[in-house]
């Protein structure tokens, strides 16, 4: 199904991207039922043609990912130029591109970390069609590029890089004249983390401000290699296979219960909760948990009742085995149509953090995974690109398509204002140490809210009760949402609600 | 900040269904009756497309309500499940912290008709 010309291809994707977006919409609209706005008139229509044979279906199912396979099978190569004078951020790590030993630490930095992209010719997802995830999965690619992350800090050696790293392709290095003299001369940013390479086995505390010094070549190199097994055996678990505990076929099992099916369009935080039941659920990360954030908010209490293996016993060593290790994804909404400019500062110190293991946005409706950034760009690993499935069940597979090699860059104005950043701490004195530094990250900002917040407390426990019997005022109740018919909205709208 | 236009037809926003003087006579009056509460308008994003419409946009809170009592009952009223994202965005564009009380936030982004204007959103999804 797969063997279809470019130019047939081409010549059905004027029609077929009209209706890929057409008919993957409406379903999505159609579960969500009664507050579905826009939804009535759209899905009515698409139901119609729907009740045609399956058969229709399949086949233009077949034709999409087709059309799909050959869109995103192949890339514009365009170079991406990097500022030699102004230090560019992968996750933690500065690196100024003005001398071959800092271009070539940054190649390894960034080469070693984990691209995943669409893939073709998988086994089909579970009640669907679908043998591709090309023109929808994108953000499950990004949010499983974050978990790799995660993985990569949880189990591989402190700043591991990969040893096979390819060269880099399609970048140039040049001196842009700076825009502000804030900028000029490419003064070093001041790192909230730890510097890559540090000869240092210690870790830097988080939100000391390291000094940049001179680093030399890698002498941990051998000990790199001797993590290839790992590095390998990681990958194996984002195998596009049913069993595969972060392939695709699992995320997508696991998204049902969020109402998402394959073939449909995701949000970074049911991502987020994707990426929690999945680790929840494998036996192959029983070290590691996952916390989503919610409404903004990091309960420490509640990543404490999930890390604290022995709350019982209130283990005194803070490295003690019964601490799991975390993952903290915080879903936002850094504005409304275009993200808010006041927060672009904050977005740069949360990736100068050596705790961040990145963000899963992307420009509007374009999932992207933001591993750092230089000037006003932010840097990227991109999922659009559709490669054939490699099956990771073989001995020596081969690590090559799941490396990128050519980083790339867009503008901070871009970025869609729907994001989940994530973070990492292996024991509970890092998680300290990242409230820490994130807390201060965070105050960072310009805008005079953080975009986020720690609260010392549970989340859970709430209770409305306990709010209006504090508040003095006349009539503190709240009305349960269905006493009021829908039909005469506008009237009742008027009036105020009193809490 | 001004709502934008495209909303359009039968959506119109709440400043766009009364003059300014209308809404600022409506404050004053709520105001001299209750003068120990904020006057809130919650509006969806224009382009909210999976969270429901609110039956209400005209609240009365109490000065010490956290945006999280705050959010909470809102969610309560829409009936979301805890996972389900979902953000308070003041003055179209910032995302309200949660530690404040609606009287901090009252005092720094209060419209000059006297309401305090909020907008609720998703996520977008992503899928191109």
């Amino acid at each position: 199904m797969n063997s279809v010309s470019p130019s047939a291809a081409q010549y059905m994707g004027v029609v077929m991207q009209d209706e890929q977006v057409e008919s993957r919409r409406p379903p999505s609209l159609e579960r969500q039922g009664s507050f579905g706005f826009r939804g009535p008139q759209a899905s009515d229509a698409s139901r119609d043609t729907a009740r045609e044979p399956d058969e229709m279906d399949k086949v233009k199912a077949k034709l999409m990912s087709a059309w799909n396979n050959v869109k995103y099978g192949w890339t514009i190569k365009t170079k991406t130029s990097f500022n030699k004078i102004s230090p560019v951020t992968i996750l933690g790590h500065s690196y100024l591109l003005n001398n071959e030993d800092e271009v070539e630490r940054f190649r390894r930095d960034f080469v070693s970390r984990i691209w995943l992209t669409y893939r073709r010719e998988f086994p089909l997802l579970e009640g669907s069609t679908w043998t591709t995830d090309c023109g929808w999965g994108c953000m499950l690619r990004s949010g499983q590029m974050l978990l790799a992350q995660g993985l990569v800090v949880h189990l591989m050696p402190r700043d591991w890089t990969w040893p096979d790293a390819l060269q880099l392709t399609d970048v140039d290095f040049e001196v842009f004249r700076p825009r502000s003299p804030v900028r000029a001369g490419g003064v070093p940013i001041p790192s909230f983390g730890s510097l890559r390479g540090s000869s240092s086995p210690e870790k830097t505390p988080a939100g000391s401000q390291a000094p940049r010094c001179c680093q030399r070549k890698r002498p941990e190199s051998a000990r790199d290699r001797q993590a290839e097994p790992i590095h390998s055996k990681l990958i194996t678990w984002f195998g596009d296979q049913p069993p595969a505990p972060f392939g695709v076929h699992q995320l997508v099992e696991i998204g049902k219960s969020s109402g998402k099916k394959a073939g449909d369009w995701y949000g970074p935080s049911i991502v987020a909760h994707i990426l929690r039941k999945a680790v929840a659920k494998t036996p192959v990360a029983q070290s590691l948990a996952v916390y989503v954030a919610q409404d903004c908010t990091i309960y420490k209490e509640d990543v404490v009742h999930l890390c604290d293996l022995s709350l019982s016993q209130s283990p005194a060593d803070p490295s003690d085995q019964a601490w799991k290790s975390v993952i903290i994804l915080v879903p936002v909404r850094l504005g409304g149509e275009a993200l808010n400019p006041s927060y672009i500062e904050c977005v740069k110190n949360i990736l100068k953090l050596d705790c961040c293991i990145g963000i899963i946005g992307g420009k509007p409706k374009h999932s992207l995974y933001f591993i750092g950034f230089q000037d006003e760009q932010l840097l990227y690993l991109d999922p659009h690109f559709c490669q054939p499935v490699v099956d990771v069940a073989q001995a020596d597979f081969s690590l090559e398509s799941f490396h990128c090699s050519s980083p790339k860059k867009m503008p901070f104005s871009r970025m869609d204002p729907s994001c989940t950043i994530g973070f990492y701490a292996k024991n509970k004195k890092d998680f300290e140490s990242l409230c820490a530094a994130v807390g201060m990250a965070l105050s960072s900002s310009k805008e005079k809210y953080p975009i986020f917040t720690f609260v010392e407390g549970p989340g859970q426990d709430y209770g409305l009760e306990g709010d209006s019997s504090n508040h003095s005022g006349p009539s503190a109740h709240i009305l349960p949402p269905d006493t009021l018919s829908r039909s005469n909205n506008r009237r009742s709208s008027e009036e105020f609600v009193f809490l | 900040m001004p709502p934008l236009d495209r909303t359009a037809q039968q959506n119109k926003t709440f400043k766009q269904r009364k003059s300014f003087a209308t809404r600022k006579m409506e404050v004053e009056g709520i105001r001299s009756k209750f003068p120990n509460k904020i006057p809130v308008i919650i509006e969806r994003y224009e382009k909210e497309k999976n969270l429901p419409p609110l039956d209400k946009t005209k609240f009365l809170v109490p000065h010490e309500l956290t945006m999280t009592q705050f959010i909470t009952i809102i969610r309560n009223r829409m009936a979301l499940l805890p996972s389900q994202a979902f953000y308070l965005l003041v003055s179209s564009s910032s995302l309200a912290s949660m530690s404040l009380t609606m009287a901090q936030l009252y005092q720094d982004h209060q419209d000059d008709d006297g309401f305090l204007y909020m907008t609720y959103a998703s996520q977008e999804m992503f899928g191109l």
